[in-house]
């Protein structure tokens, strides 16, 4: 074969051709931080990720509307209150689980929400049991009909348990032949939504693809690849290239990606909590005039500058602006070096030798950094201890942890954001070990009234309690960043975790 | 040769039972109790006192030890905590990914360096020789993560000739250019000064005194004596590159072992990471077992 100039021309311009050909993707790709992990079921989920793909697959009764917390019917055809402590429900009637494994019915719907009270072989709740905790059981009045029979009113499962993935239904009969576990292959999972789940190779692409029964509106496309890529800057690559279509990006190039052609970038405060944990439990930090000079040596302002680079605002308590319970009058303490001094003083704690604990990701190292240079000025040597997620996120059941910089992803319902400070996650969640009786009994309370303002009311005294403890330093409530393609309409919800990917569309 | 076979295969067993201990004792120096640890904050006494006998760790030093080798023996690698699949089938099915990125960038590093090599050996002085001493030294300091990105930025992001995270053949170029590169310069580096003395030993002065053809002499005589210390070298490096591997597959977001034990490390999947820590371990010492090999091949004497 003789090469000439013009074959090479040739080749060349084919090469072109199918170069271009790419640049209209096949199939929705998105960039995923990490891949699956643990199983995807809606008891023993592990995060958002998971979530994310069983409400697409197998959805509740009701979903969220896109990009917001509100919810909307989804595989019920009816869903309205009854009473305070009972929700009807009405099933449309042509759905079908996906494989072959039949209809779906109100036996489905009882079986998926009960499964979260009932122990497991080993006796332990599901990870998800305290989502159902006002469940007293699910009654079945026909094929497509029944009742949510609470045992108190619970408005929290109309935004945090319904449309997400505690709301999912799962079939019992897929359940029974080893649906929803990953650790067998071909992992199934078995729904009645707008997706179905293809395939999952690990550490390369989860697909979904368009379920062919779903008898509503059909997703906008009909292939969806999740795309594990673990580096940020990796996946803003790609996105400005075209090779993926959405990706959360860092905050910090949101001006740069947006710079990209045909590409949109967007970043949103979060309803996410990050603070300065004290463990009240812990000497020297039993004595509150400790925890309150602490308080006053740091400048949360210049802490979020150093940790985030500006790109987030200061929070002054857990509930986020926007959320029901947000407390717009709590105090944002300037920093008062001369307080801080006089406390200790007060406290006889004249020199300190603390640790601090936080997670290995810059964020926090940086903020780690100007909170260790800004107790330096009050005499307070702060060690920095440095853990990767694992070592990190286990530190809580140790009785000498001192400080720590945490984080907890938030969702709509202030009494959900609040839990994990109750006695009861002493150890697990409270990394604080801070107990307040009047504290649960506000949030116990404002869990299980109907009526918002009252809500409101009760969570803004549960975290004025929470500022009288000095056990908290709220630095801030995030912010999340994501890039996409201009011809793409994300639907993102406010935490920028939960994602309904069947409501992707095009703009 | 059976000697020195024998030598070397002992050797690398006794390498390799080092190793085991030496991951063995990874999760004795887990602070704290390890099954809570592994478990997390959530798990229930019950729970952990269940998963503590089931993974033996009830049991007296010796007869966990006497288990760990067992297992490995029988090629039972443990448990994902996580997910509960075998961490031998989450390994194998990885393996190749990074077997395939491995043997690319030795290959592109050899493909490269041995041609290069052996031209600026051959043109001593010259504009290349010269080229390669201030390309190569100034490339081998530069960690293989920040020329992927370095590439990334340019041959993806800028010119678009390749793809970031794209698979096949294509998909593989940048990766394994990111592993090679600083390899390239260090392989034709070491081949030229090893080849300029091979050059001017005795028996190759009377190849040329009777008439061999310079490029005959360089590539049948003198070549195979001085890839000697470039193939030793090579064996160490295989270890530097599979670490190199690790960063480089999370910047290109390829599965491998290396993001398999970014994960675990991140999820304190110990199980995880010492599967795969082991597996890059017997990698590692069988490559440096093929390199002897290779080298009591070709060149007797290093018995």
């Amino acid at each position: 074969m003789h090469l000439r100039r013009r074959t090479l021309l040739g080749f060349g311009a084919a090469a072109l051709a199918c170069g271009r050909a790419r640049a209209e993707p096949q199939a929705l790709m998105l960039a995923i931080a990490r891949d699956i992990q643990g199983a995807l079921d809606p008891t023993t989920r592990l995060s958002s990720l998971e979530a994310n793909i069983l409400r697409a697959v197998c959805p509740g009764l009701i979903a969220f509307r896109p990009g917001s917390f509100a919810w909307q019917p989804m595989l019920a055809n009816s869903i309205h209150l009854e009473s305070p402590t009972a929700i009807a429900f009405e099933l449309r009637p042509e759905l079908t689980f996906q494989e072959g494994f039949g209809p779906l019915t109100a036996e489905d719907v009882k079986f998926s929400f009960e499964r979260f009270r009932t122990p497991g072989p080993d006796g332990k709740l599901p990870t998800y049991a305290a989502d159902w905790a006002a469940l007293d059981h699910v009654e079945v009045s026909g094929p497509q009909t029944g009742r949510i029979l609470l045992k108190w009113p619970a408005p929290m499962l109309w935004t945090t348990v319904l449309p997400d993935a505690s709301g999912c239904i799962v079939s019992r009969r897929a359940l029974e032949q080893g649906a929803y576990r990953t650790d067998r292959q071909p992992v199934r999972v078995i729904g009645a939504g707008p997706y179905r789940f293809a395939s999952w190779l690990p550490n390369r692409a989860v697909v979904l693809e368009a379920n062919p029964d779903w008898p509503s509106e059909k997703p906008a496309f009909p292939r969806l690849v999740l795309r594990p890529v673990r580096d940020t800057r990796t996946a803003e690559l790609a996105l400005g290239a075209n090779e993926i279509q959405f990706a959360g990006i860092d905050p910090q190039d949101l001006a740069a990606v947006g710079k990209s052609p045909s590409t949109r970038a967007e970043k949103h405060d979060s309803i996410n909590m990050v603070w300065l944990g004290m463990n009240v439990a812990a000497k020297p930090l039993d004595d509150i005039r400790v925890r309150q000079a602490i308080r006053a040596a740091i400048d949360v302002e210049e802490v979020i500058e150093g940790g985030w680079g500006g790109t987030v605002s200061r929070a002054n308590a857990a509930i986020a602006p926007g959320l029901l319970g947000y407390w717009p009058d709590a105090p944002a303490r300037p920093r008062d070096l001369a307080a801080a001094k006089r406390l200790l003083g007060q406290a006889n704690a004249g020199s300190l030798r603390l640790r601090l604990t936080l997670l290995n990701e810059p964020a926090y190292q940086n903020a780690a950094a100007v909170i260790q240079a800004e107790l330096a000025e009050a005499a307070i040597q702060l060690d920095l201890d440095v853990r990767d997620a694992g070592a990190f996120w286990s530190a809580g059941s140790d009785e000498a942890l001192q400080l720590a910089l945490q984080r907890f992803g938030g969702k709509a319902d202030p009494a959900f954001n609040l839990q994990w400070f109750t006695a009861a996650e002493i150890g697990e969640w409270n990394w604080q070990r801070w107990r307040d009786p009047a504290f649960d009994l506000l949030l116990h309370e404002a869990a299980s009234i109907d009526d918002d303002a009252v809500r409101a009311r009760l969570t803004i005294e549960a975290q004025s309690r929470m500022d009288a403890a000095a056990a908290f330093v709220w630095l801030t409530h995030e912010v999340h960043a994501y890039a996409y393609r201009d011809w793409l309409r994300p639907a993102v919800c406010p935490n920028g975790d939960d994602m309904s990917l069947d409501l992707f569309a095009r703009a | 040769m059976g000697r020195p076979l024998l030598e070397r295969l002992a050797r690398t067993a006794l390498v390799l039972l080092g190793a085991s201990l030496l991951l063995f004792a990874l999760t004795l120096a887990i602070p704290g109790n390890p099954a809570q640890v592994l478990l997390g904050p959530r798990a229930t006494p019950e729970a952990i006192s269940a998963f503590t006998h089931a993974m033996g760790l009830d049991q007296p030093l010796p007869v966990r030890l006497g288990r760990f080798l067992g297992h490995l023996l029988s090629g039972d690698l443990g448990t994902d905590v996580v997910s509960g699949r075998p961490v031998r089938d989450m390994v194998l099915e990885v393996l190749p990914a990074t077997l395939l990125l491995a043997a690319a960038a030795i290959g592109l590093a050899v493909a490269l360096g041995v041609p290069l090599g052996c031209y600026a050996a051959t043109h001593p002085g010259g504009v290349i020789d010269q080229a390669l001493a201030i390309v190569s030294v100034s490339v081998i300091a530069v960690p293989s993560f920040v020329v992927a990105l370095l590439l990334l930025l340019v041959f993806s992001a800028g010119l678009h000739w390749l793809p970031v995270i794209g698979g096949g053949a294509s998909g593989l170029l940048l990766p394994a250019l990111s592993l090679a590169l600083g390899w390239i310069g260090y392989i034709a580096r070491l081949l030229r000064a090893s080849l300029l003395e091979v050059l001017g030993a005795d028996h190759v002065r009377t190849l040329d005194a009777y008439g061999v053809p310079r490029r005959r002499i360089v590539l049948r005589f003198a070549l195979r004596l001085a890839a000697v210390p470039v193939l030793a070298v090579l064996g160490v490096g295989i270890g530097r590159l599979l670490g190199g591997a690790v960063l480089v597959e999370i910047v290109f977001a390829r599965p491998g072992l290396g993001t398999l034990v970014f994960d675990a490390i991140g999820n304190r999947d110990y199980p995880v990471v010492q599967g795969s820590v082991l597996v890059v371990v017997v990698m590692f010492t069988l490559a440096n077992l093929a390199v002897d090999l290779l080298l009591l091949r070709l060149d007797p004497r290093a018995t």
